[in-house]
């Protein structure tokens, strides 16, 4: 690691004036901006898709229909509404993301900087970490997937165990630089205990690395989500645009019905391009080497 | 270090992107350049779901694996077109001594392919060897036989405990005739694989595989229910499509002349605009069923079952899930068996507002005032793969939730849904009978408390209905018997074991510009498919 890594990130503690201009800067970025509107669409859609659309229930008459006036997204077989669905199926797509990526994070987060700080358990740590990286994770999440009755709690949980090992070793690299640095030494000649030193010193020093975290982690939980219900092990009550896929497929109508497999793929597309891009532009203007710092 | 996790990043994203978009795209695969280019026209492709688990006949299998292996292996009987039973190794069959014996005469010319006569001892070992290793389902089927004779090379005798009415199209259809001279040396028949160097006395028989790929069958050159002696298509040749959009689309595209699986409904449109395919329509020989597991402390109030029937909007499934291409009914026999079905039934009318006032009459309350009564809470299982009933399970729950039951979708993968199954872990079994070939079979495997045929999914055990089952079993009176069945159709229909759903009809797809002359029978176990149907087939000149 360079130098000029070590002076930027020892300032944190105190970083209250250069915040705003930090924020400020991050969004005025276009393609920052279009993510974090692609990403507050999502959430607003989400939140709200009660009022947007009734949830799909029964089976009406317009079946198979191509995307028209009356359903922008057409129509599956049962002539439910594939807008409808996709709606709804944001929910689930954004809660399990969300979710699964918190419960990495703060997975990921207490290993890592636990690794960091106490030297014996790094050795530990960093097997484990290593060894759960190395495993087949799909077919790992396809197997436990299977074993439990799928809800959107088990698949959170499923998919947030699954997710921590590369959190906890990012943040373990950073918390690593940063308990080497001066001012930890000092907390420790002050009397401050080993809880206090990671909680209040290091933890804040690692903070922009986790909103990144977040941001990937929910992204790849949002796509583990799809490609478990499209292998019908996703959540049956809940809709999700990996179950609208699965229902496709299932009916045998994806060459005939296009809008059916192509309009829950983009909502896909869009939310994980858009988390993706927010989160590596975010990790990049806070890098000084970009930025000039 | 940033640069590489952030590329990794990219990677991963990247990747998923592709895969997400990939979904719809990656029908077309395949090999293109076939083996069919060296006698091009009088090789029949059909598509296969999966690979072959199984080669003994004499053991349990899938649909998938009998297709192939009845094409290899004769039976006594066949069910043809009209859903009958006719001769196909065996010529007739008879009732001898008050109906203790079953005598079956063979036809003298079917012909194994290493030339060998098909003789009564064939059939005489394979039924001892079923009833030794107690291999599959039809196992079951011979708990009477006290004996098997073959007096000569066309009488095969079967000499049974007690008198069993459909004993002899039960055997008749379901058991496979082996070869004994190939399968006596292999010892052990539970254990004996039959994986290579086949030989049957079917129209075609095995001749080299590829997993994963393809399966094909020559042609046996003596095969009598063929129109000249032989079957006019050189070779069957079965490939593997996982996935249904893969194989409709390999139709179309002819890399396949038709397909195994039937074409599901909503897909039919595929070939609107397709003049060279046609769709044959044929019916099913089992229906799909709601059944409650009698072991659940209030499933086991018929109350209950009764207003959960009336919360199935059966009418609606059979419109919106099968696009009205099927049947209603209301006990458990099938409207296929006519002679047998108590057409004095009626379905439970749909009326989630009677349920309600129902089960409010039963004494069941809802304190908490949520819309639900506080102790109706059960969750239907099923199979995740089979497009209907998972349809089914979705319009199901929000029907009874209407009448104030909350229901919980539990439609999982395939193998999680078998083991549970198997092991009685549901409230509500939602699934599909497949093949029934007569209705006193099927009262004895549902509701048996011995559970005979393992399908017993309301885990009855009631000594009524034991009672009555083992009483009509034992009638040979012909009208006697048909009026019994009746009555168990009303006794099962009253006490809602079951809520049957629909008996659909089944749609298969073939190129009609290269094959011509299939006979279909009902269900997609027999289809096109079958021995006699394949025998028949021509190439379209």
């Amino acid at each position: 690691m360079s130098a000029p890594v070590l002076t930027e990130q020892a300032l944190p503690p105190a970083p209250a004036a250069p915040r705003r201009s930090f924020l400020s800067g991050y969004l005025r970025q276009p393609v920052v901006a279009l993510s974090v509107l692609v990403l507050l669409v999502m959430a607003v859609l989400a939140v709200f898709a009660p009022l947007i659309a009734d949830e799909p229930a029964g089976a009406g008459a317009d079946v198979l229909q191509p995307p028209s006036g009356a359903h922008w997204f057409g129509t599956d077989d049962l002539g439910q509404d594939i807008f409808a669905q996709v709606v709804w199926g944001t929910r689930t797509s954004m809660v399990i993301g969300l979710a699964a990526s918190l419960l990495a994070i703060v997975l990921g987060t207490a290993i890592g900087l636990a690794a960091a700080y106490f030297r014996p358990f790094d050795a530990v740590a960093t097997v484990i970490t290593d060894v759960m990286l190395a495993l087949p994770t799909l077919p790992l999440m396809i197997m436990l997937a299977a074993v439990v009755s799928p809800s959107v709690t088990t698949l959170t949980l499923i998919i947030g165990f699954f997710a921590w090992p590369e959190v906890a070793r990012l943040i373990r690299s950073q918390g690593l630089v940063i308990s080497a640095m001066p001012y930890i030494d000092g907390a420790r000649v002050l009397g401050a205990t080993g809880w206090r030193i990671v909680t209040r010193e290091i933890l804040p020093a690692v903070v922009s690395l986790m909103v990144v975290s977040v941001l990937l982690t929910a992204s790849r939980a949002v796509i583990s989500e799809a490609g478990l219900s499209f292998l019908g092990l996703g959540d049956p009550d809940a809709w999700s645009w990996g179950r609208i896929l699965l229902n496709a497929q299932r009916s045998g109508t994806i060459a005939i019905a296009w809008w059916q497999t192509l309009f829950p793929s983009l909502a896909i597309l869009f939310l994980v391009l858009a988390a993706t891009l927010a989160g590596t532009r975010f990790n990049d203007t806070r890098d000084p080497r970009r930025n000039g710092g | 270090m940033n640069k590489t996790v952030k590329g990794r990043w990219r990677l991963a994203v990247a990747l998923g992107v592709a895969a997400t978009l990939g979904v719809s795209g990656c029908g077309l695969n395949e090999e293109t350049s076939s083996s069919s280019g060296s006698s091009s026209d009088s090789v029949l492709r059909i598509g296969t779901t999966t690979d072959v688990s199984n080669f003994n006949p004499l053991q349990s299998l899938s649909k998938t694996d009998s297709w192939i292996l009845n094409a290899m292996y004769p039976h006594l009987l066949r069910i043809d077109e009209n859903a009958k039973k006719s001769p196909e190794l065996a010529k007739e069959y008879r009732y001898e001594d008050d109906g203790k014996t079953a005598v079956f005469v063979l036809r003298d010319d079917f012909k194994w392919t290493d030339g060998k006569p098909v003789v009564a001892e064939d059939v005489k070992f394979s039924a001892e060897s079923i009833m030794k290793y107690k291999l599959g389902n039809v196992a079951a089927k011979l708990t009477w036989v006290e004996s098997v004779e073959a007096p000569d090379a066309t009488t095969v005798k079967f000499k049974l405990s007690q008198p069993y009415a459909p004993f002899a199209e039960g055997v008749g259809f379901w058991m496979s005739v082996v070869p004994k001279h190939v399968f006596e040396p292999a010892g052990d028949l539970s254990k004996f694989a039959n994986d290579s160097n086949w030989v049957g006395a079917g129209p075609f028989v095995l001749d080299s595989i590829t997993k994963g790929q393809r399966y094909v069958m020559k042609r046996n050159e003596h095969y009598p229910l063929a129109p000249g002696g032989k079957a006019a298509v050189s070779q069957v040749e079965y490939r593997v499509y996982p996935d249904v959009n893969t194989m409709m689309l390999a139709l179309r595209n002819g890399d396949i002349d038709m397909m195994g699986t039937p074409v599901p409904v909503s897909a039919a449109k595929t070939f609107e605009n397709d003049d060279k395919i046609k769709l044959k329509k044929v019916g099913a020989l089992g229906f799909a069923h709601l059944t409650y597991n009698m072991k659940n402390k209030y499933l086991a109030d018929q109350d209950v079952r009764q207003a959960l029937s009336m919360a199935v909007d059966t009418k609606a499934i059979i419109s919106a899930v099968l696009q009205g291409d099927g049947q209603q009914m209301a006990g458990p026999i099938s409207p296929i068996f006519s002679e047998y079905d108590n057409t004095e039934l009626q379905p439970y009318p749909f009326d989630p507002e009677g349920a309600k006032a129902k089960l409010s009459a039963a004494g069941y309350k809802d304190a908490n005032n949520d819309g639900f009564f506080d102790e109706l809470k059960f969750g239907v299982a099923c199979d995740q793969s089979n497009a209907n009933i998972t349809r089914v399970v979705q319009l199901f729950r929000e029907s009874a939730a209407k009448a104030g039951v909350k229901l919980e979708n539990e439609c999982v993968e395939r193998n999680t849904f078998l083991t549970r199954t198997k092991n009685g872990e549901y409230d509500i079994d939602a699934s599909q009978w497949g093949v029934f070939d007569n209705p006193m079979d099927q009262l004895r495997s549902t509701y048996l408390s011995s559970n005979p045929g393992g399908i017993n999914y309301n885990l009855l055990e009631s000594a009524e209905m034991d009672a009555l089952i083992n009483d009509a079993a034992g009638t040979t009176d012909v009208e006697a018997f048909k009026t019994k069945i009746k009555n168990i159709d009303k006794v099962v229909h009253e006490q809602a074991y079951l809520t049957p759903l629909y008996v659909e009809n089944f749609q298969f797809a073939y190129n009609a510009s290269k094959f011509t002359g299939f006979v279909p029978s009902p269900s997609d176990l027999l289809g096109m498919v079958t021995a006699y149907s394949l025998a028949q087939v021509t190439p379209v000149k």
